[in-house]
């Protein structure tokens, strides 16, 4: 165990003292920078809530931030919001990096963070491990980040625009991800792929540093890696959470007390799922992964028992055979992955995943999303307020999962 | 005036579905996403707010009954912190019997229950009851779970909302 229970104050979460943040580190001890990141989230607590940005101030801060990277002016036309995600604010824009006299341009977007969010994350890590899987994953290409909000309202970066949808023409009104249904042609068509980036993801080798530099290596036969990673999330549980669940921390215990030793260091996507990519309808090719915020170093089960959470499934026509991610039924995915990446699929890791996936997501929408849109600390809390409502289904979720798992 | 929320919250939801809805057609899309959660919201508290003190009210008395069963698992292991949940039991009743406590009164007692119920299951860590104590908190925690799902049917994310029990407040 990593620290004795104790209960943080209400008030102390609303406005934290040093010595509060100092306590809550040291009980929970996790990454460097994700402690950095949770930490600077504390300390804003102490200053206003999130306050509009303007379209002109996001242009302005990308300005500065592009033409220090660059040492020239550039141009920026044609700035617009970028819908979709409960986490981060995007604005796609052109870009003339030869400035006004060129008339070569190109499509970018800034992704930079509200005051709160439903997943506080490194705009670091990020930038880095969308760097590393150029070339192997179909992913945005990134460009500049600005970690320590020095040009931008918060800490963002600017990355490559990738075209391709996120759902189906024929379902464009639902929300994206949550029990996506392709249907059967383009499922079929868009499943391989699916299972087989994954499977290139988890064999490829995380390249030396300066590559990652603000990720801790993980080493194989040790379990530290993950247990840091499950203080992560009991730590944005303690500073988080509007009111206790007793069955949280039986939980923490065992996932503390029984987290895997690793067999293989993987990168790990963190939110691999239907709804975070884009495809071409057409060719029922996948365009593009998004979302690596919560890309890490670990144990690629994680991955393999996000993909296939109840959250993300729907049912085939029959209304029997349940599909993961909108792709295949479990078994099956997971069949598919050891052929295609020639790793097992262990089951004794799956349950440890499943569990410790239900942890995360009954954290973020019971803690993390409550506590951001309470603090008015995004751009859409209504939104976020709304995610909370999925809490009480993740929190019964796990119970269940629980209680089957260590049964 | 009008003194009925449920009078106020609908035409509030009138005039943001009927008037303000379609004149936004057009506009970007996460201003209309945020109205349409705005308006989901404001239908959910329309729903609920009727029954808000009949919710809290139950969900603090199941509290307060698994507070005393743990009570009396722990006692043998930890008297005194037994004793004191007993006691944090015995507040909330009094709460309860209050004609005049309101929703904020119950919400403390319920938090302060839970709160110590998980402090307790820390203390208990190693002793012969911890086996007893997390079980009781897995299965009476999963009775109040479903209670709380069938209050946020509303929202919508329920796939089967009818597998649920009824509503016990």
């Amino acid at each position: 165990m990593s620290g004795e229970y104790a209960v943080i104050r209400e008030e102390d979460r609303l406005r934290p003292s040093e010595a509060v943040i100092a306590a809550v580190r040291a009980r929970y001890p996790t990454e460097a920078e994700i402690d950095a990141v949770l930490s600077r989230k504390m300390q804003r607590r102490h200053g206003p809530g999130y306050t509009g940005v303007t379209l002109e101030r996001l242009v302005e801060g990308t300005r500065a931030l592009i033409e220090n990277r660059l040492g020239h002016p550039i141009v920026i036309e044609n700035a617009r919001w970028l819908s979709g995600g409960a986490s981060k604010l995007q604005m796609v824009f052109e870009l003339g990096r030869d400035g006004p006299d060129s008339g070569a341009r190109e499509t970018l977007v800034l992704r930079m963070e509200p005051a709160a969010s439903v997943t506080e994350s490194s705009r670091s890590r990020e930038f880095e491990v969308l760097a590393a899987v150029q070339g192997v994953i179909p992913a945005p290409t990134p460009y500049w980040v600005d970690a320590e909000a020095a040009f931008l309202p918060y800490p963002g970066m600017v990355y490559g625009f990738m075209t391709g949808s996120a759902k189906p023409s024929y379902d464009a009104g639902k929300v994206s991800g949550l029990g996506q249904n392709y249907g059967p042609d383009l499922r079929a068509r868009l499943a391989p792929h699916f299972v087989g980036l994954l499977a290139k993801l988890h064999t490829m080798e995380v390249p030396p540093l300066p590559a990652f530099a603000h990720f801790e290596r993980p080493q194989v036969g040790s379990n530290a890696s993950i247990i840091r990673q499950v203080n992560a999330i009991r730590r944005v549980w303690e500073e988080d959470r509007v009111e206790e669940e007793p069955i949280l921390e039986i939980v923490y215990r065992w996932l503390i007390a029984n987290a895997p030793p690793l067999d293989r260091v993987s990168i790990i996507h963190g939110d691999y799922r239907s709804g975070n990519f884009l495809f071409d309808e057409a060719l029922g090719r996948i365009t593009a992964w998004l979302d690596w915020e919560g890309a890490t170093l670990g144990d690629r089960h994680q991955d393999l028992t996000y993909a296939t959470m109840p959250t993300f499934q729907h049912y085939d026509d029959d209304g029997v055979t349940a599909l993961a991610s909108g792709m295949m039924p479990a078994a099956d995915l997971f069949a598919a992955y050891e052929e295609a990446s020639g790793l097992k699929v262990d089951p004794l890791r799956l349950r440890y995943f499943n569990i410790y996936n239900r942890y995360l997501v009954t954290v973020l929408t019971l803690a993390a999303s409550a506590r951001a849109s309470m603090v008015r600390g995004t751009h859409q809390d209504v939104l976020v307020n709304f995610v909370v409502g999925v809490g009480y289904i993740a929190l019964s979720d796990l119970r269940d999962h629980f209680v089957e798992a260590t049964a | 005036m009008n003194r009925s929320f449920d009078t106020q919250l609908q035409a509030v939801l009138r005039a943001l579905t009927d008037v303000v809805g379609p004149a936004l057609a057009g506009s970007e899309k996460h201003v209309v996403e945020q109205l349409h959660l705005a308006i989901a919201t404001l239908s959910f508290v329309k729903t609920r707010l009727p029954d808000a003190r009949a919710f809290h009210r139950m969900e603090l008395r199941a509290y307060i009954a698994m507070c005393e069963r743990a009570a009396g698992i722990a006692h043998e292991a930890l008297p005194g912190d037994a004793d004191a949940l007993t006691a944090l039991a015995r507040q909330g009743e009094t709460v309860l019997a209050d004609p005049e406590a309101d929703l904020a009164a119950y919400e403390t007692a319920d938090r302060a229950l839970r709160d110590s119920l998980t402090a307790l299951s820390n203390r208990v860590v190693g002793t012969p009851c911890q086996p007893g104590l997390e079980r009781l908190i897995l299965d009476e925690g999963d009775a109040i779970l479903r209670q709380c799902r069938q209050w946020c049917t509303p929202f919508g994310f329920e796939l089967k909302p009818e597998d649920l029990p009824p509503p016990a407040w």
